[in-house]
Parts: structure tokens; C-alpha cells; sequence
């Protein structure tokens, strides 16, 4: 079939492509979109999931996966920005390269890095800063997300750190620049390049092979993504493909451009009154999604009904997840999980009831961290043009039957 | 014997891959409307992305519309020319918009 012509088919299959059924200039941020159905297609590697677009893949992981602490692999959130992805990678063929201002320049192959560094791990939760850009209103541009657009898993493979010391960083090295592997339609298209300061470096900062026990999905950036716990997604370059060391900062359009909020204290502009500065997303706020009960569950009036959820925040750890099942009117403590995985991965949550009232009832639920700060009211979050960052109490509306 | 030596040196440099073939990104036809300028928005926007990325960014107004198409020849390097941008922002505000100029 002619692209063309299956494009004047315009056809069924197409799931989340429906426009945003919440109004449209309401003005106020509400609660993201929370009606989208899994698509009828499932990608390499994947189970069916809330589908955006397929050039690139864009996948949402639906709300009721978000019940454990880790996300199964074929279940996670999908998110490309170029066209053309590499379809084969040869596991014994490939190669990373180290370049740039260091001793000596590296090409890395999957099995060295395996087997001639230290292995470590580490759970991280993975979002991109548009999660849940559905709620902003006006519309902000971009993907118009649900709460979907992350997960939580344990990833595996070499610390940056121990890489670049085998390379041995000169002494002007100040900027480590890193590529992935997909490609733009056209060559003069930026390519994805991200650049991390070195002082921002940590231990926890790895290059992993592994997620969840098994190989990257293609889909997640096999062979080899970076993890960068504590920060969004935009940072956490897949398919890398080669790493370079550099004493000063070259202007990149996925740093420069997008990716940013107002720098302002609140992080707000208006429609109509931009902000003049702008800053990288980068660190995650406290937020909280609930799994269970979702707006198609049937509870039964006084049943021993489980409320169950994840809470995370940038890696100050969360202290309480309190919940309201009277539409915020009363809240309560959730017990949480033993929090074992550490302090970049979800906490799940869980908090039984009994439904006393039949009828729609709403469920809340609040994350507060360590350092006491705490998810707002939707209502209260202040509006940016990206739709970045929205953090709001969750809530999900249920029939009492 | 021998044999059975060989199968397992075999194994242990080839590394476990879950997918050895070429994965394969499956087509999906998304419901796009038609209308005047579509033309021009199949030429220029799909040799880069689906048409689930224009429907997914909600309705929005002629200037959000002109800025996405202006992003994508600035920032994106997309070789459309002025002509072309006017038309394919005509088609997005009067399929996608939301009514407003700003």
C-alpha cells in the first residue's frame, strides 16, 4: 500500500490519536487526560499500550501498571524524537567509543563492559518532564500526555565514572557529550546529543545494558542507555553510541531549546506573558500516581477495597503518601513498601478501606519527601508553556456499586 | 565430545541478545482530515513524524500552529519553503484549531 493512500484510509486503529476530550480553555491546570484505551497494536517487544504515534514511537504506559514498585519491561513508556531508529544491533559487534579530551580514546565492546568493569545497579524512576502535559490549560504544546509517560525499573551495567577514569579525563575536561544512535530524516537535523558538567557526576550515574533482569527493549535503547537518577528523561540518552569530552559547552537544540521552564521561583508564565529566561527541567518533584482503583474498577459498597499506587520524588526519599477517598475532604496515611530499592525508585503505596456510601466517590492521593515538600492541589499549579513538570494530587472517581 | 566444546565456546562469545533479527516498528493509520493544503503536509511533515504527533498536540491556535512549522525549519532544519509553511499552517489551524489567531 502506498503511504499515501493509507493515510486517506483514515482509519480506525489509531487509539490515543482522538483530541483531548477535557475542554479546552478552561485556564486552570486539572487533572491529566485519564480516558485513553491501550492501542489494538503492539510494538517490538511490547504489550499493547496507550499509542501516540508510530514515526517515532511514542507509548504511554496504562494507569493500572502503576501498582509495584518496578515496571515490567514490555509495559514500559516509550518515548523517540527522530524518525529512524536502529532496527538491528549486532550485541557482538558493538561497540562504544570514549573520545575527546581524555588519555586515552576508548571503543568499549558490550562483552567488555560485562565482564572489565565493576557491575552495579540501581532503581531509578524514568519520566519524561511532559508526564501528564494534559492538564495544563491553555494547552501546552507538545505530546498530550496522561499520567503514563513513566516507570520504575532496576537498571544494571558500569558506573560513567569508572569509564571515564579507564579513559583517564585530561585536565581542562569539563563537559561529557553523549549521542545517541537515532537518526533525522535530514542530515542537518540536530542530532539527540545531551551534555552532562562533569562536577554533575555521580556514582549513581550508569551506563546499563540490563533493565529489570533481562536486555533493554529496543524500544527503552538497547544495547546501552544512561541513567541519570533524580532527573527527567530527557537526559537519559539511549542507543548511546559514543561519548565525548569536551572543555566547553556546544549549543544543543534538545538542551538549549526544549526541555526548559520559566527561571522564576514558581517555574510560571502565562499564554500571554512569556517568560524571559528559561532553565533545563532537570530534577524531578514530588508526585504521586495512583494504580488501583481506576475510573473503569467497580468497587462494592462495604468491601474491603486495597487503594494501591507509587509516590517518588528526585531521590530525597518520601516520607508519607496521604490519602483521601472523600474527594479530599479527609486524608489518612498510606502504609508504604519497605522502600528497599532506594531512594530513586517508586515507593508503592497501599491503603485499605471500606466503601461506606454508594455512588461515585473520589480517591486523592498525596506524596510529601523528606524535605517536607508536597504535591499541590491540580488546580494550584501554575502554568508553563511546555507543559513541564506537573506534579498534582491524584485523584480517580469510582462508582460505589 | 570435541564437538560439545566447540557449542560452548561458541556460546560464550556470542552474547544473549532477547531479539536477534531486525525489529520491525509497525505502521498505524492514524484518522487525519482531509482538506485543502494536505498535500503540502504529506510532503513535508510525515518524512519526519506520524501524523499522531500533529494530532496529539490538541487544538490549538493559528499562531501555535505557524510556530510548530517555523520550530520544525529552524530548529529541525526542514527544507519548507515559505509557501509551503503558509499552506500547511492554513490546513493544521482549519482542521486542529481552536478558533484563534493567538
Amino acid at each position: 500500500m502506498q503511504r499515501r493512500d493509507f493515510f486517506k484510509k483514515a482509519a480506525v486503529a489509531a487509539g490515543a490519536a482522538a483530541l483531548g476530550t477535557n475542554s479546552l480553555e478552561a485556564g486552570t491546570t486539572q487533572q491529566p487526560i485519564d480516558n485513553r484505551k491501550v492501542s489494538n497494536v503492539a510494538f517490538p517487544e511490547k504489550r499493547p499500550l496507550i499509542m501516540y504515534s508510530d514515526r517515532p514511537p511514542l507509548l504511554e504506559t496504562p494507569r493500572d501498571v502503576f501498582t509495584s514498585t518496578l515496571t515490567p519491561n514490555d509495559q514500559f513508556f516509550v518515548r523517540w524524537h527522530m524518525p529512524d531508529i536502529p532496527t538491528h544491533i549486532d550485541p557482538d559487534t558493538f561497540t562504544i567509543s570514549v573520545n575527546g579530551l581524555v588519555e586515552k580514546e576508548l571503543k568499549i565492546s558490550l562483552n567488555d563492559l560485562k565482564t572489565k568493569f565493576e557491575q552495579v545497579e540501581v532503581a531509578a524512576v524514568l519520566q519524561c518532564g511532559g508526564n501528564s502535559r494534559s492538564a495544563f490549560k491553555p494547552i501546552a504544546g507538545g505530546i498530550q500526555w496522561g499520567s503514563g509517560a513513566m516507570g520504575c525499573a532496576n537498571w544494571k551495567g558500569v558506573r560513567l565514572r569508572d569509564i571515564l577514569d579507564h579513559a583517564g579525563l585530561k585536565k581542562d575536561a569539563e563537559w561529557i557529550g553523549f549521542n545517541g544512535s537515532e537518526k533525522a530524516a535530514y542530515y542537518e537535523t540536530p542530532n539527540f546529543i545531551r551534555e552532562l558538567k562533569l562536577e554533575e557526576l555521580d556514582d549513581h550515574v550508569i551506563l546499563a545494558y540490563e533493565m529489570n533482569g533481562e536486555d533493554l527493549p529496543y524500544l527503552n535503547g538497547y544495547p546501552l542507555r544512561l541513567i541519570i537518577p533524580g532527573t527527567y528523561s530527557d537526559s537519559w540518552v539511549k542507543m548511546i553510541s559514543n561519548i565525548t569530552v569536551t572543555n566547553e559547552y556546544k549549543h544543543l537544540f534538545f538542551m538549549d531549546v526544549a526541555y526548559r521552564v520559566p527561571d522564576n521561583a514558581c517555574e510560571c508564565e502565562t499564554h500571554d506573558k512569556r517568560a524571559p529566561k528559561t532553565k533545563p527541567i532537570h530534577r524531578m518533584n514530588v508526585k504521586s500516581v495512583i494504580g488501583y482503583p481506576t475510573r473503569d474498577s467497580v468497587v462494592s459498597h462495604k468491601s474491603h477495597v486495597v487503594v494501591r499506587g507509587v509516590a517518588w520524588d528526585d531521590g530525597h526519599g518520601i516520607k508519607d503518601v496521604m490519602v483521601s477517598v472523600d474527594g479530599g475532604k479527609t486524608w489518612d496515611k498510606a502504609l508504604l513498601d519497605d522502600g528497599k530499592l532506594g531512594r530513586y525508585a517508586y515507593r508503592a503505596f497501599r491503603y485499605p478501606f471500606k466503601p461506606k456510601t454508594l455512588g461515585k466517590i473520589t480517591i486523592m492521593t498525596k506524596a510529601i519527601n523528606k524535605i517536607d515538600q508536597e504535591q499541590p492541589l491540580a488546580k494550584d499549579i501554575q502554568w508553563n508553556h511546555g507543559g513541564y513538570k506537573y506534579n498534582g494530587i491524584d485523584e480517580v472517581t469510582v462508582e460505589v456499586v | 565430545m570435541k564437538k560439545l566444546i566447540l557449542i560452548t565456546g561458541l556460546l560464550g562469545s556470542s552474547l544473549f541478545a532477547q531479539t536477534n533479527e531486525k525489529i520491525e516498528v509497525p505502521y498505524v493509520p492514524f484518522p487525519v482530515k482531509m482538506g485543502k493544503g494536505f498535500e503540502a503536509v504529506q510532503a513535508n511533515c510525515l518524512m519526519c513524524h506520524s501524523f499522531g504527533y500533529i494530532l496529539n498536540q490538541g487544538r490549538q491556535s493559528k499562531k501555535f500552529w505557524r510556530g510548530k512549522v517555523d520550530k520544525m525549519i529552524k530548529h529541525f532544519k526542514a527544507p519548507i519553503d515559505e509557501k509551503s509553511a503558509k499552506i500547511i499552517t492554513n490546513y493544521l489551524f482549519e482542521q486542529y484549531g481552536n478558533g484563534k489567531k493567538q
